[in-house]
């Protein structure tokens, strides 16, 4: 899977759960500055995305997602 | 200055039951948080494998039959069974027969957080198993929350008020801010006021994936703290008029002098970031009781032992409490018992009522190393003798209900 | 002592969702019940219920994103909505002040709750929803409806079964009175879910709907009813304090005169202590309200189909009113919203509203003759006209507990 699926997942995902259109989230958007998510939403989004890759990201580098870059990486990472 | 209250319309705590992770009944729970004693070990209840963490405060060697004497306890849920237990003692401490009250002037009022999860997870396991079939008119009968209030009365044969109020983790403080609203409207002569949860696998579950539960210890206000460790558990208190208590000669304990609820209205899971909710409901506690902030001697901290609650919970008690904050013991005894959820605000009420009463105040346990950011005093590691004429108990929960009680010394 | 007033409501129901559309269905004998769309299941007995067909919270809601709340929370949320709306209560109000919400509900959200549990279960704990457990709190319907509208002051939430809304609104009453609030929203709300439905079904409560079944709909008081069906709704009522709402020049609907609940320490075994503890309710609110039981103009009542609760309503009512009950006219709008459990109270006080209003008292659906098994009670299933000074209001959940509340149509000047 390259970056560019992964990206359009994570959009996906964002667009479900925050009810927005995909076109309003930027390649590298922060969550909370440009997407106004709260941390509950940021939380779901990623669960999610555990749960659509079927892979375990640890508490800590969760918590550390602020954009939607982190999150495309993150998942690479637990892919390879 | 304000109308001292008639007796009539001035309520007092005459008895107090605990079923906790440190002990069952008033002098053993007592006895143990003041020795610091903590109730977390490793989960029994139910096999926590998949996630990162397994400690839990359960409650151990507790013997439902012994307590359940009219209620066959096979047949009702285990918050039920704890719910019993304790207004039992609670009835038994405050020197009351039950047919030595007029049954229908009792009232019960109870608080959780997810009632009797097991039987829904019961259910669940049925369904996911294709076994759907086997559940049968039990469910129904054992399953809603309200079952929690209905099995006390059931059990003591009681025909008053009855009300089940689940506002999850502030439950407590509701249930017994209500029993105290309704005798001084004339609506009851006495109230069992409490709340009750039993562990349970979806309220563990759910504090794990929200990365909140500690894997050792609940740890409030220290540097180093990791999160909250689920317990299980009820506290009961006996409510009754001051004019009721001294006529019959009761022993009293404290006096419910007032209370503040409040909604932050913000977020679900995470409380305001400049403590707004949790200051007015502080400051309509002190109002409604007639309280100076300068006169609390003692918080009982909601102090689950999350980085974000104990922080936060700080910045209001400062906001509200201003220079004072820095002379006010404030502890935590969910570093020893855990978060019993439903019950916690409950246990914590009896425990304040007991400061005030034996002017003793509980430890904050597990506090090695103090967080810059949390620079009051928490009573660490030891209990300290104290003398406690005003107690505020508060206590916090899911969709931003903020919740504060007022304890006093009785004065007649 | 301060008194309490309703200025306005909100209603989300199967038959409508505003005060006169709910009236006109209910006047006009519409059911809401039919087959069940939200879910199925061949074990199920039961196939019909009182449905909101595609409710779209949206449509009440706006823009906000609703993904965080479920169906229980956007009936709440909806609901507040219109009651806001209706009490005019705008954004500048609630900024100023601390309105509360008090909400009774049974369940929350079962289905939420079992939902979180099951895909725990299934995929793993790991996959657990966090915004699902969120919500897995009976409370949380309130605290999301909160966070829509901006309502600061006491948050709160009742659950005493088939009572709850009817509590709630008492609950509520009695926090005005004490000084303790100015301004609440009031009421209940459920949902229909395949989890609750299920229980009931499997509790034999529900009224059959094979073929052979004689009685598929639910007839209250009726002499051949045979249970109850479910339905789903949520209703909010603006309560104020008096004084408040006279200095904003608020249109009054109706005054809580008085509330009164008890329960029955068998937990529903013991006919006789069921009885009794609903007419203790009923005589508590009377004196709460300080009328005679002749007072009282029109009753609407608890009665749902069910075999044991309606006689059980009936004893009491004869109990309470004696030979006043020949002229106490009653209605029982289960009979066409069906049980809808947490929002049952909430909805037939909005719905005794409309009566006062407009002078007329739906018919009971589908009665033919009520059953001899008890003291006779005034019912038709025809409208009746009725001039309501006061009227009263049941709602008895299914393990003792009993709630009444006295409502008085504001005075005339």
């Amino acid at each position: 899977m390259n970056a560019e699926e992964i990206r359009a997942a994570v959009k996906r995902a964002i667009s479900t759960t925050a009810n927005m259109e995909t076109a309003q989230i930027g390649d590298d958007a922060s969550y909370k500055d440009d997407l106004q998510l709260d941390s509950l939403t940021i939380l779901e989004i990623a669960v999610g995305l555990e749960y659509e890759f079927q892979i375990k990201i640890p508490d800590e580098q969760l918590s550390e997602i602020r954009s939607v870059g982190d999150t495309v990486r993150l998942i690479q990472q637990h892919l390879a | 200055m304000k109308q001292p209250r008639r007796m009539e319309r001035r309520v007092v705590i005459t008895g107090i039951g605990l079923v906790t992770p440190v002990g069952t009944g008033r002098e053993a729970v007592w006895r143990n948080l003041l020795a610091g004693r903590c109730g977390v070990a490793p989960v029994e209840a139910y096999d926590t494998g998949e996630l990162s963490v397994h400690r839990g405060a359960e409650v151990k060697q507790f013997s439902a039959k012994d307590y359940l004497i009219n209620t066959d306890a096979e047949t009702v849920g285990r918050a039920s069974q704890f719910a019993i237990a304790a207004a039992r003692l609670a009835l038994e401490d405050a020197g009351l027969a039950p047919d030595a009250v007029e049954p229908e002037r009792v009232g019960v009022s109870m608080g959780t957080t997810s009632g009797e999860p097991l039987e829904i997870e019961r259910f669940d396991d049925r369904l996911v198993n294709g076994e759907l079939g086997e559940v049968g008119a039990e469910f129904m009968a054992r399953y809603p929350c309200h079952n929690i209030s209905a099995n006390v009365a059931g059990e003591f044969g009681f025909g008053g008020l009855n009300i089940l109020i689940p506002t999850a983790c502030a439950a407590g403080n509701y249930a017994v801010a209500y029993g105290f609203d309704a005798l001084r409207a004339g609506r009851a002569s006495l109230v069992l006021a409490g709340g009750a949860d039993p562990f349970s696998r979806i309220t563990y579950t759910g504090f794990a994936r929200l990365g909140a539960i500690a894997p050792e210890l609940c740890q409030p206000f220290d540097r180093n703290r990791k999160g909250m460790i689920p317990g299980e558990g009820a506290g009961v208190v006996v409510l009754e008029t001051l004019a009721g208590a001294t006529r019959r000669g009761a022993r009293i304990y404290a006096e419910v002098a007032g209370y503040g609820l409040s909604c932050d209205a913000h977020h679900m899971t995470a409380a305001h970031a400049e403590g707004d909710g949790a200051v007015r409901a502080m400051e309509e506690a002190l109002r409604s009781s007639g309280t100076r902030a300068e006169d609390v001697s003692y918080v009982s901290a909601h102090g689950t032992g999350t980085p974000t609650n104990d922080r936060l919970e700080t910045v209001a008690v400062k906001r509200l409490f201003k220079e004072a904050a820095y002379r006010l013991p404030m502890s935590s005894i969910k570093s020893m018992i855990g978060h019993t959820m439903g019950a916690a605000s409950a246990i914590e009420a009896a425990v304040c009522a007991l400061a005030i009463q034996q002017d003793c105040i509980p430890p904050t346990m597990n506090l090695t190393e103090p967080d810059p950011e949390c620079d009051l005093d928490y009573v660490a590691n030891e209990a300290r003798g104290h003398e406690v004429n005003v107690a505020m108990n508060n206590a916090y929960a899911f969709g931003g209900n903020n919740s504060s009680l007022v304890l006093k010394k009785c004065e007649v | 002592m301060r008194r309490v007033v309703i200025t306005g409501a909100g209603v989300v129901s199967p038959l409508g969702d505003s005060r006169a559309a709910l009236h006109a269905a209910l006047c006009g004998g519409r059911s809401a019940a039919k087959p069940l769309e939200l879910f199925g299941d061949e074990k199920l007995g039961c196939t019909l219920a009182c449905e909101i067909t595609d409710f779209d919270a949206q449509k009440y809601l706006g823009g906000r994103n609703l993904r965080p709340l479920d169906r229980t929370a956007r009936l709440v949320a909806s609901a507040a909505r219109l009651a806001l709306e209706d009490s005019g209560f705008g954004v500048e109000t609630l900024a100023r002040e601390a309105v509360g919400l008090v909400l009774g509900t049974m369940f929350g959200s079962l289905r939420t709750i079992s939902e979180f549990d099951r895909r725990a279960l299934t995929a793993g704990p790991t996959y657990a929803s966090p915004m699902d457990f969120a919500n897995t709190v009976i409370s949380a319907a309130a605290g999301q409806t909160a966070i829509m509208h901006g309502l600061r002051g006491v948050n709160s939430t009742v659950s005493t079964g088939a009572s709850s809304g009817l509590q709630a609104i008492a609950y509520a009453a009695d926090l005005i009175r004490a000084g303790s609030a100015r301004a609440l929203l009031a009421g209940g709300a459920e949902e229909l879910c395949f989890e609750s439905f299920y229980g009931f079904d499997r509790a034999g409560l529900l009224c059959p709907s094979n073929n052979s079944a004689p009685v598929k709909y639910p007839i209250p008081f009726d002499a051949r009813r045979g249970g109850f069906l479910l339905g789903e709704g949520a209703a909010l009522l603006m309560l104020e304090d008096a004084s408040r709402a006279r200095e904003r020049g608020a249109h009054v609907l109706a005054e809580v005169k008085g509330v009164g609940s008890a329960f029955d320490p068998s937990r529903g075994k013991d006919d006789g202590k069921a009885v009794a503890a609903e007419a203790r309710a009923a005589r508590l609110a009377l004196e709460d309200a300080q009328l005679q039981p002749a007072s009282i103009d029109c009753l609407s009542a608890s009665a749902n189909g069910s075999l044991c609760a309606d006689r059980r309503e009936a004893y009491a009512i004869a109990d309470v009113f004696a030979s006043a009950a020949r002229k106490l006219p009653v209605t029982a709008v289960k009979s066409m919203l069906g049980e809808t459990l947490g929002a049952a109270g909430a909805l037939q006080v909005v719905a005794l509203t409309e009566t006062m209003r407009d002078g007329v008292l739906p018919g009971i659906r589908g009665l033919e003759e009520t059953d001899g098994d008890f003291p006779p009670v005034v019912a038709s299933p025809q409208n009746r006209r009725v001039d309501v000074s006061f009227g009263l209001v049941n709602s008895n959940g299914f393990d003792g507990h009993s709630s009444s509340l006295v409502l008085a149509r504001p005075s005339r000047r």
